[in-house]
């Protein structure tokens, strides 16, 4: 992601300047969950970007759709090919702030309760969500976790009529990153 | 003659239940298919890792054309063993002075082999290309071969 990319750049550039605080990773979780009378769907990607300026507040997340894996193979196929058009559309990304993000003690252990405010684009649309998520800080290993809901028509993602009562038009998204990395000032 | 038109009512019905079970059988396979194990794939490309980085950081649109979705095997010195309690190992690949490098994250199977790995080692990984966000990232990777 550029996008990521270049906040990076930019922070390791400016760190001098400013008193930035900037927490990474690349091993963040998403899971999406849709519950229907008929089946359960569920996906996971384990390769989810994000990057959280403390200071600012400012968080990003960024995700491949291809990376979201099914446990059977012609549901990701319809995923990828019908539903999200992974090929035209291959990211989903949140870009939002978390509400006095400055003011979060993140040296001792502790678990703290935040306002997330910001858009969803999957599939080329974009959406405004507005969450709350639970930072954790454990033996110095920064977590945070997060769960809402999106409906499908939001993001324009149509469901064929034959499967439509299989799928559910709601889908739990679980946010889930187990360890950001303070970005180191070069 | 006559015997097998006598038959055929029968026998129309037993082809019927037969091919409504082929279907069933077909079907139900189908629908609970697992994704195909990449080691039995033939890949779309064989490449170095600098090479994927390079074409992914010169045009990432260009480069999903080639490489998005599709089987590919990669060589590159390992940059960087990410293991998270041995459930997920993400294996990274290419130019250690690079930011970007492959990200594979190594299929099931392969997890145990990954102690065995050390930094610097070549290694040929083949995986489903996702695209890319910081890295070009590789998922269900299996080792092709370790030097």
């Amino acid at each position: 992601m550029r996008i990521v990319f270049a906040l990076l750049m930019l922070t390791m550039v400016s760190a001098t300047g400013l008193a930035q605080t900037r927490y990474f990773t690349k091993t963040g979780k998403i899971i999406f969950y849709s519950k229907s009378p008929m089946e359960n769907i569920e996906a996971v990607n384990n390769k989810v970007v994000s990057i959280w300026d403390i200071t600012s507040g400012q968080i990003e997340f960024s995700v491949l759709m291809k990376g979201f894996e099914f446990q059977k193979a012609l549901m990701q196929e319809h995923f990828n090919e019908n539903y999200v058009e992974s090929d035209k559309y291959p990211k989903a990304v949140f870009k939002g702030i978390i509400e006095n993000s400055s003011a979060l003690d993140l040296t001792a252990d502790r678990s703290a309760t935040v306002k997330v405010n910001g858009n969803l684009t999957i599939h080329g649309e974009t959406r405004p969500v507005n969450t709350t998520a639970v930072i954790t800080v454990k033996n110095k290993v920064i977590s945070a976790a997060t769960s809402f809901i999106i409906s499908l028509a939001d993001y324009k993602i149509s469901i064929p009529s034959l499967v439509a009562d299989k799928i559910s038009k709601k889908i739990t998204i679980t946010v889930n990153i187990s360890d950001y990395k303070l970005v180191v000032k070069k | 003659m006559v015997n097998q038109l006598r038959l055929s009512k029968g026998n129309i019905l037993v082809i019927a239940i037969l091919i409504l079970l082929g279907a069933g059988i077909y079907f139900y396979k189908e629908f609970n298919r697992k994704a195909a194990d990449v080691s039995n794939v033939e890949p779309a490309a064989s490449l170095t890792a600098i090479v994927l980085v390079d074409s992914y950081e010169s045009n990432e649109a260009s480069a999903n054309k080639l490489y998005l979705g599709k089987t590919i095997q990669v060589t590159g010195a390992i940059a960087e063993i990410n293991n998270q309690q041995d459930t997920l190992v993400n294996v990274f690949i290419g130019d250690d002075n690079s930011m970007h490098k492959v990200s594979c994250l190594l299929d099931n199977y392969y997890l145990a082999s990954v102690r065995n790995f050390s930094v610097g080692q070549q290694i040929t990984i083949r995986g489903v290309c996702t695209g890319y966000l910081m890295d070009v990232e590789m998922n269900r990777c299996v080792i092709i071969e370790k030097k």
